[in-house]
């Protein structure tokens, strides 16, 4: 492993915003107001920052899977909070009796200091090489969300969903770090390479203890993703906490929750799922068709649109999760989406946040009575009276219904078209039976918005920024639509350092008809072997 | 020069958006121009075309052609179509055809059309089929030969339902948009199963490779493949060209201006099936069958098109049917492999055909309507140069020796007869309806008693008599711009068979429509007298028949039709072939649609639906929602009971496995 220092030099983006947000926190504290405004522009000034600093980090140091989803979570980060922070003109919120979250007039500095502390915890599940890291890191990006959603609106829904959310991600919690202590036990390491190195090797292989605590890490941080089992949370505290935090837990605990389980599964089964560990891949199997048809059809009867985004963001997981099971296929180097899993749940991953962020923004900006608007009924003729808006909605819901040509028909044509090429055609088949499903309650959110009357209960709020967000989210759809190119390539290159590699040499392979795929199968062995036995060399020089 | 290429399409596709912006001008006098700049647009085509065939034979005719390229269209893996043009012998004389009519008819046109309040719109409709046509002859590739393809056909519906508060004309223009869709499936099958075969949609890949190819030394899909290739490109060709069964449109489709049945569906559109036969010659020749069927189809057309042609009143709809039984023979010609004989029956076609029509337009024109036979007559003392303008266009149709009509048949005649000696003879009796039937129309409208009865219409509108000066009785065209360009095309109609003759050989010889010439050079140089004077020698006599019929002796053509009164109804109502369809087709479809209906409504709609599709979901919803109650002690033991049944099957799994 490497000294403190080395390991230290790779953090500067985690090291940046971390004291960005301390510097935030006391400025909030600030008696006047436009100190306590400063706050925001502070944050997005530190995001952008670290951004840079990811970005140009040297990825020898990082891996490269850590540089994508640094940038990547400090860029849609600084979208999330362009959407959450917003200083209404006080006359109109007299007018308006807007009662709804408005941070910066409140004082709440704190509130950017914990997005950003929970940005670094997503920043560092990349990074993580060791498993107390890893549970550090990923509690870092849940506990600032307790906060988040029980002070993000005054209304008393908002505590209610910030117990419930703090208690039941306790419990995934406990569940998870038992599963990494059963791995300690199994192993005798927490250094996830080390790991690797013993499940690879043919003489150890993965012990059930072991297989014990992957399967309770992979239950406990399926409550990060939102899927089943540990889904039951999500329509609650989404709908519970105001929309901007909302988006933020559709996205920052989903993407670290997924990058925690591609780690923890690269290590325990090289990508050989089947052939390794046969449980786990029933297990993710039976929990992607579960997580699909769970979010899907309760998505089905709600009347409350962010319940529906909610529930579509369980089943989002699932239809991300059948890329987990295909795993990064037979050339993980070699440039090809559509046999990628891991790739293609990379790409989902981005896809998803910036639609995600477009239609919770534009329900964000509706008001009814002082309060959020939440139902089918309060966006009835938004296009009659904001097309823009309404434009925005319609982008961003018709790709998260994955209609051609938008970005989340691509993010799914490569997430399905990987678990073909790995073989899960009738688990491709039911993701996309699922999609089916959920154009309905998706259609459903453009259908009311045009060719409904308007409802004058509600008003759209003058908030510039967030609607700023909105369109810059929209935009994002339709350039990543048209031209996916670079961010293919970027997700392509983010998960070259994942291979397909049997453990056991001597177990027979998987019969490949195609003879490119062994060779490329051949290749990759070679690069798997080299690896383990580096790491272990460096490990003895580190103890 | 032949960097000229590019311009050919370019000029009226801009034309066409300048057109369109200038009909939405208020100004009548910028929506009077519209018509010179459309005009000015494809008479530069028309230059450009020029130049690009010079061009061609200043770089020395190479028969594999000289490839443009002009910009990089579709790449995608191993797809490549891009917007680059083949410039061989084929294609230029096809250019000469689509710009060179069609600078004449636009001419002609804008005399024609002054007056109709879519004045701007017919000119841009223009603009894009001359850019669609030109596209499609000039293209280096099925796909751009595609585009063009279905260019031509949106062109032709907008066209055919140009008078689109007539419903006959909106019905028109359906029929030949579907009907034509059913070629076009073919046809897109064909492009596709080309791609499979060959790898590549590129003239210069898949002819090379369809000539190279021993097709018995394909097995299983590529056999089936190459087998059927031909067959559905045949397909997309008399779909366009309206060979049988799928001529129903083109009759249909006079209800469009004169002009546009003068240049779409006589001149040029119509023969693109030709032209496509044509330029892929050898990937037909994959399928001898197909070959062979496509001329039998082609001899059967020109027959049966001819006989109807022969009991029709209706002045253009006797040239539509014309028209279908000239494709017929092009047909017939490429069929039995005459690639020559039958461009050049496109190429002289084209003449007498676009002036046919347009004089019937100046009738029609000077009749306020009027396209009865049965209510004119003697109408030479009216319009005199019109009767002389038409008379040259009959005498070529007719395939009097020494027109341009008689070359081109008789070269296709000669291989019929050698190739196919009973197709070559439904060909030749054709020749001598053909010859019959055309002056029978001549004859009738213009010669005997001076009689005729005025239409009602102006531009496909109801007219106020009174008001309109249609109303004083048959008047002559004026010289510009209406006849001078029929002019240049009777001149055509007449010389164009003789001092063509030469060149055209020459062109097909360099083009990929080239086929090696074979047989013995004796027997083929008498078949050819043979036929010259049977065809030509029957044009006059059966010239005189009509004479007697329908010029001295009226009375008698009474007398015969009445004998003969029920092979007449069963032409005038063209065999009834819409009514079969309207039976068959309609009828077969209604009854498939009905049982569809009701297999939709009770087993999709009632059973998958609403039970399977419908109630099962909101079912595991409602089943679902028992879970999310709210209360968080509920969902900390659902999630612990979760774990539990993971668990379960994790033991259960790795037990068992």
């Amino acid at each position: 492993m490497m000294d403190m220092s080395t390991k230290l030099a790779t953090l500067w983006p985690e090291i940046m915003l971390t004291l960005v947000a301390f510097v935030v926190m006391v400025v909030g504290l600030s008696p006047q107001l436009w100190m306590r405004r400063a706050t925001y522009g502070i944050a997005a000034f530190g995001l952008v920052i670290a951004a840079i600093l990811a970005a140009t980090g040297s990825p020898a140091a990082t891996g490269d899977l850590a540089v994508y989803m640094k940038v990547a979570i400090c860029l849609i980060g600084l979208a999330l909070l362009v959407a959450a922070a917003e200083v209404p003109d006080e006359s109109q919120t007299l007018v308006m009796g807007d009662q709804a979250f408005d941070p910066a007039s409140t004082s709440r500095g704190e509130f950017f200091g914990f997005l950003l502390l929970s940005l670094v915890g997503a920043m560092l599940c990349a990074g993580a090489d060791d498993l107390v890291w890893l549970f550090l890191a990923l509690e870092l990006t849940s506990l600032p969300t307790y906060v988040m959603v029980a002070t993000s609106r005054k209304s008393i829904k908002a505590p209610e969903a910030a117990v419930k959310y703090f208690f039941l991600g306790a419990m995934a919690a406990a569940i998870f770090l038992y599963g990494f202590a059963l791995l300690y036990g199994a192993t005798g390491t927490t250094y996830i390479s080390q790991m690797h190195a013993i499940f690879a090797d043919p003489n150890q292989g993965i012990s059930h203890l072991a297989l014990a605590g992957l399967v309770l890490a992979i239950v406990g941080v399926c409550f990060k993703i939102a899927a089943v089992p540990m889904h039951f949370y999500a329509a609650d505290v989404y709908q519970g906490a105001a929309t901007p935090v909302t988006t933020f837990l559709a996205f920052v605990p989903k993407t670290a929750g997924f990058v925690t389980l591609i780690v923890l599964l690269n290590a325990a089964t090289g990508w050989s799922i089947v052939d390794n560990t046969p449980a786990i891949a029933t297990l993710l199997w039976i929990l992607a068709v579960l997580t699909m048809f769970v979010g899907n059809t309760l998505a089905l009867l709600q009347d409350n649109v962010k319940r529906v985004l909610a529930y579509s963001s369980i089943a989002h997981t699932g239809y991300m999760l059948v890329g987990l099971l295909a795993g990064a296929g037979p050339a993980a180097s070699g440039g090809f989406l559509l046999r990628n899993g891991l790739a293609a749940i990379l790409f989902y991953l981005i896809a998803y946040g910036v639609m995600n962020l477009g239609a919770f923004s534009v329900l964000g900006l509706l008001k009814r009575a002082g309060e959020e608007a939440e139902t089918f009924d309060d966006l009835r003729g938004l296009a009659a009276r904001r097309p823009a808006l309404a434009a925005v909605m319609a982008i961003c819901v018709l790709s998260l219904t994955g209609v051609p040509p938008l970005v989340g028909f691509w993010g799914k044509l490569y997430l399905f078209g990987s678990a073909i090429s790995a073989g899960y055609v009738g688990l491709a088949i039911l993701a996309m039976l699922n999609s089916a499903i959920a154009a309905f309650y998706y259609l459903r959110i453009v259908a009311v918005t045009y060719m409904s009357e308007p409802n004058d209960d509600v008003v759209v709020s003058p908030l510039p920024s967030r609607s700023g967000a909105a369109m810059v989210s929209a935009a994002a759809v339709i350039v990543m639509s048209l031209a996916a190119g670079p961010l293919v390539d970027a997700s392509l290159h983010a998960a070259a350092g994942f291979q397909t590699q049997p453990h056991m040499p001597a177990a027979p392979r998987p019969v490949h008809s195609e003879p490119a795929d062994h060779d490329s199968l051949e290749v990759s062995g070679v690069n798997g072997e080299a690896l383990p036995a580096a790491s272990a060399s460096e490990a003895s020089d580190a103890i | 020069m032949l960097n000229m290429a590019p311009w050919i399409p370019t000029l009226p596709f801009l034309s066409m958006f300048v057109c369109g912006a200038m009909f939405a001008c208020k100004s009548q006098a910028i929506r009077n121009a519209t018509a010179w700049v459309a005009a000015a647009a494809v008479a530069g085509s028309f230059l450009c075309s020029v130049m690009v065939v010079k061009g061609f034979v200043d770089a020395g005719s190479p028969a594999a052609g000289v490839t443009v390229p002009y910009f990089e269209w579709i790449n995608i893996g191993d797809f490549h179509a891009n917007f680059s043009f083949l410039i061989d012998g084929l294609t230029c004389v096809m250019l000469m055809v689509v710009t060179g009519i069609g600078t004449l008819i636009t001419l002609y046109a804008a005399g024609y059309m002054s007056g109709d309040s879519g004045y701007g719109r017919f000119f841009a409709y223009i603009s894009l089929f001359i850019f669609a046509m030109s596209c499609l002859v000039l293209g280096d590739n099925l796909l751009l030969l595609f585009l063009g393809w279905e260019g031509v056909g949106v062109a032709s519906y907008l066209l055919i339902g140009f008078y689109y508060r007539k419903p006959s004309a909106v019905a028109a223009a359906k029929k030949a948009f579907i009907v034509n869709r059913i070629g076009d499936f073919g046809f897109a099958l064909g492009l596709m199963g080309t791609f499979v075969l060959f790898g590549s949609i590129a003239y210069s890949d898949v002819i090379p490779a369809a000539h190279a190819l021993d097709v018995s030394s394909l097995t299983g899909w590529r056999a089936d493949l190459a087998w059927w290739i031909p067959f559905l490109l045949m397909m997309g060709a008399f779909g366009k060209s309206a060979q049988l069964p799928l001529h129903v449109w083109l009759p249909d489709a006079m209800e469009g201006p004169t002009p546009v049945s003068a240049l779409i569906h006589a001149a040029t559109m119509v023969t693109a099936g030709v032209y496509m036969i044509a330029r892929l010659i050898n990937v037909f020749n994959m399928n001898p069958t197909a070959l062979a069927f496509i001329a039998a189809v082609g001899g059967m057309t020109a027959l049966f098109a001819a006989t109807i042609a022969l009991c029709q009143y209706d002045l253009k709809r006797v040239w539509a049917y014309s028209t279908l039984s000239q494709l017929g023979y092009m047909f017939l010609g490429v069929g039995v492999m005459a690639t020559t004989g039958a461009v050049f029956h496109l190429f002289t076609h084209a003449f007498f055909k676009a002036l046919l029509f347009l004089t019937a337009g100046s009738v029609m024109h000077a009749m306020a309507g009027q396209l009865d036979l049965r209510k004119m007559s003697g109408l030479f003392s009216k319009m005199p140069v019109t009767a002389i303008l038409m008379l040259m266009g009959c005498l070529a149709l007719a395939g009097v020796p020494f027109t341009a009509g008689f070359y081109s048949k008789d070269i296709i005649l000669t291989e019929a007869l050698i190739k196919a000696p009973v197709l070559g003879w439904i060909g030749i009796f054709t020749a001598l309806l053909t010859a019959f039937y055309t002056f029978r129309l001549w004859f009738r409208v213009f010669l005997g008693e001076t009689k005729y009865e005025m239409g009602h219409e102006h531009h496909g509108y109801p007219v106020e008599h009174d008001l309109d000066d249609h109303a004083h009785g048959p008047h002559e065209m004026p010289w510009w711009p209406m006849n001078a360009p029929l002019v240049v095309l009777a001149i055509g109609a007449i010389a164009a068979g003789f001092a063509c003759h030469g060149w055209m050989e020459g062109m097909i010889h360099n083009s990929t429509a080239a086929v090696a010439s074979h047989g013995d050079a004796e027997h083929h140089h008498s078949v050819h007298t043979f036929v010259s004077i049977v065809a030509g020698g029957g044009a006059l006599v059966m010239i005189a028949l009509a004479a007697l019929f329908h010029w001295k002796r009226r009375d008698l053509t009474e007398k015969i039709a009445n004998a003969f009164s029920p092979v007449v109804t069963l032409l005038y109502n063209k065999y009834y072939i819409d009514e079969c369809y309207n039976v068959l087709v309609r009828g077969v479809l209604n009854m498939i649609a009905w049982m569809s209906y009701i297999v939709d409504r009770v087993l999709v709609d009632g059973v998958l639906i609403d039970v399977v599709i419908g109630r099962t979901p909101r079912f595991v919803a409602h089943v679902g929602r028992m879970f999310q109650r709210g209360r968080l002690q509920g969902y900390g033991l659902t999630m612990g009971l979760g774990l539990a049944i993971v668990l379960f099957i994790m033991v259960w799994k790795v037990m068992a496995g």
